[in-house]
């Protein structure tokens, strides 16, 4: 046990020094190619948005995860489904007033995605419940491509246009708090994400449906036998994953002009998000999807290294697999025993 | 373009026989392999005499060794001069030609436009892919060469939502930016450049020359600048320009099938199938595969001379398998949600 205890503490001196130096070299580098805080705070804002999209497709993960074992690929794509169908339905020559349009769109896309998340369960993943978790998540990956390929069929690759919220225009209102550059839809995004946050802490807290999405979570058979059906558990989270992504692809695409393939760049950093959650916390998922987006950020700004942006979120992920594979956030011991 | 010459019932040859033409068409998904896939297919099971695809440079370049190996005729719609020369010894590929603009020219014009505006820096963002590392080299090169200092250079990505390469700009003080890419990529990185730092100007390559362009970048794009064909005002050119008639026929062909308003990139199929057409109609009776193609690879190697395009007038050589100077560009601003001709006069 003292030994144990021991290796702890060592391992925890290891990765503080990891953590001092990696701080110290990005300092130094930064101070070579003239940056200061104001370029840091620049960055942070803006990661802090775009690790708001990897916090909804966390949280899409976990959701379907936690209650499922299955880790569901899709995910991304019902980022893009959310942003090209937000746009198809805004350009419909719709008798109403911007706002009301904007509103319908954004009501309309969340609800046909969720729809195709719950087709996803029962067409795909219900008939083959029996199967291995290896084969379901084999599915998932079948599913992605089915729905990029049609995506590409209805969209064609061009990309699309989503209106900002606030002005229902293509510029968005801009805001120069100390000198920095903040568009009003960066508030729309962090507001809907912290709403999306407590309701789903709400929903698995505080009522009966949560509860029971949790029990099958914890214990599949014993929540069998308590009255709870699983197989209706699993189509609601995949109902409330897809619902999760549209939103993610709803807010974010005024600022993206959405294409068809964006699901895969989505899809792939929410699973670095999810991971930092031991795939579990839904909490761990939302602080995991910002520091990715905070990390890249930083790191290719300071580095001047753009094109290794994308690679920072996997080397991420590979050191988080590597030595921490419950996760850094939330996931604790539960991760473990869930793995 | 394919349904006329459907309707035609095919090409008049030397004989005065007309010969029926097939145009097969298939989609590379903007994706090399499948385009390799797809250039083999033809070239092997179909038996096609000539090979027009790939409107970016990546497929352009898998395609190109197809063709090579195969010794088929190709006519690459993209860029890059790395297409149709031999990457050992810089040659011309002898099986490879293209028919759009060369970023070489676009250099030469933001150079001369850079030297109008007496500017000292330059900041150069380029999307990471064939086409904008194509931008780069070429431009870098050249305006290195003109006396403007390079202060900042950095890639993005198409799906790019955030740009940490907007403070580094700013560190870096430049007087301009150029963007190397084509929309959305474009308009995504002008976004957020103009979003942050209103008054600079930025320039484009000719990659934007779309209304996909304006359409996706909206009002952030006014008073962008680029080189472009002029085919794009087609209507707007005095009708003593050699290249007028085929430009307004393109122009209306193009809106009228599509539905919407002309593109430059139609316009380099465009020129490719009349290459293509030309050459098949001096064919004699009763050649073989291999020898309809090497015909046709030499017809366009030796005669397509003063020939107006969409691009502008080609002078194809031995040497030179793309034949275009950088003449046959216009310099465009955005002004109002168009692109509207900025000429020399007016800088």
């Amino acid at each position: 046990m003292h030994k144990y205890l021991g290796t702890r503490s060592a391992r925890r001196g290891v990765s503080v020094a990891a953590m001092v130096l990696l701080v110290a070299f990005v300092l130094i580098l930064a101070h070579q190619n003239g940056y200061g805080p104001k370029a840091f705070a620049q960055w942070t804002i803006d990661g802090i948005r775009g690790g708001s999209i990897y916090a909804l497709v966390g949280l899409g993960f976990v959701v379907i995860h936690s209650v499922t074992g299955v880790i569901n690929f899709a995910q991304g794509e019902f980022v893009m489904l959310g942003a090209m169908l937000s746009a198809s339905i805004y350009e419909l020559d719709l008798p109403l007033p911007p706002v009301l349009k904007l509103v319908v769109a954004i009501v309309c896309s969340v609800l046909i995605v969720t729809i195709v998340g719950l087709v996803l369960e029962r067409g795909a993943i219900y008939p083959a419940r029996g199967a291995n978790v290896v084969t379901l998540i084999i599915i998932t990956i079948g599913a992605t491509i089915a729905i990029r390929a049609a995506a590409l069929i209805v969209w064609g690759t061009r990309a699309r246009i989503v209106p900002f919220f606030t002005n229902q225009e293509q510029l968005d209102v801009i805001l120069r708090p100390f000198g920095l550059t903040l568009g009003v839809q960066s508030l729309w995004i962090w507001g809907t994400v912290a709403l999306v946050l407590c309701a789903l802490l709400f929903f698995f807290e505080r009522t009966i449906m949560g509860k029971a999405l949790r029990a099958c979570a914890v214990n599949r058979r014993a929540a069998e036998l308590m009255g709870i059906n699983p197989s209706r558990m699993s189509l609601l989270a995949f109902g409330m994953a897809a619902a999760l992504g549209a939103i993610g692809g709803v807010v974010f695409g005024p600022v993206i002009r959405p294409q068809y393939d964006m699901g895969l760049v989505f899809g792939l950093k929410g699973f670095v998000a999810a991971i930092m959650a031991g795939m579990i916390s839904p909490l761990g998922a939302v602080l995991g999807g910002l520091i990715t987006g905070v990390a890249e950020n930083i790191g290719a700004g300071v580095t001047q290294l753009y094109g290794y942006k994308d690679g920072i979120a996997f080397i991420i992920l590979i050191l988080i697999l590597l030595f921490r594979p419950q996760g850094l956030i939330g996931g604790g011991e539960r991760g473990v025993e869930q793995s | 373009m394919i349904e006329r010459l459907e309707e035609s019932g095919g090409i008049v040859g030397p004989d005065g026989v007309v010969h029926e033409v097939e145009v097969i068409v298939g989609d590379t998904e903007s994706n090399p392999d499948v385009a390799a896939s797809l250039a083999r297919r033809y070239v092997d099971e179909d038996e096609v005499v000539a090979l027009i695809m790939g409107s970016v440079t990546p497929i352009s370049l898998a395609i190109a060794e197809v063709a090579t190996e195969a010794e088929v005729p190709y006519i690459s719609m993209a860029s890059s001069l790395a297409i149709i020369s031999d990457p050992d010894t810089g040659e011309m590929r002898p099986w490879v030609f293209k028919v759009a603009q060369s970023n070489g020219d676009v250099a030469e014009w933001q150079v001369q436009r850079l030297e109008s505006m007496g500017v000292g820096s330059v900041c150069y963002m380029y999307e990471n892919t064939g086409y904008g590392k194509d931008c780069y080299n070429n431009s870098s090169g050249k305006l290195t060469e003109a006396g403007f200092e390079n202060a900042f250079e950095g890639t993005f990505e198409r799906t790019d939502t955030e740009f940490p390469q907007v403070p580094g700009i700013e560190a870096a003080g430049c007087d301009v930016v150029i963007i190397g890419a084509i929309p959305p990529g474009a308009a995504n990185a002008h976004v957020a450049i103009r979003t942050a730092l209103p008054d600079i100007p930025i320039i484009h390559g000719h990659g934007v020359c779309t209304t996909d362009f304006i359409t996706a970048g909206g009002e952030a794009v006014e008073g962008a600048e680029m080189p472009c064909s002029a085919v794009i005002i087609a209507e707007d050119i005095p009708a003593d320009h050699p290249a007028k008639d085929i430009w307004m026929d393109f122009k209306d062909a193009y809106e009228a099938y599509t539905g919407q308003p002309v593109s430059t990139f139609g316009g380099h199929a465009y020129d490719a199938l009349y290459w293509v057409v030309d050459a098949l109609e001096t064919l004699p009776e009763g050649l073989s595969l291999a020898e309809q193609r090497a015909a046709v690879r030499d017809y366009l190697e030796n005669d397509i001379k003063d020939w107006p395009g969409t691009a502008g007038i080609f002078n194809l050589a031995p040497d030179d398998h793309y034949g275009l100077d950088y003449t046959s560009f216009t310099w465009f601003k955005v002004d109002g949600q168009m692109f509207v001709p900025f000429p020399q006069e007016e800088w």
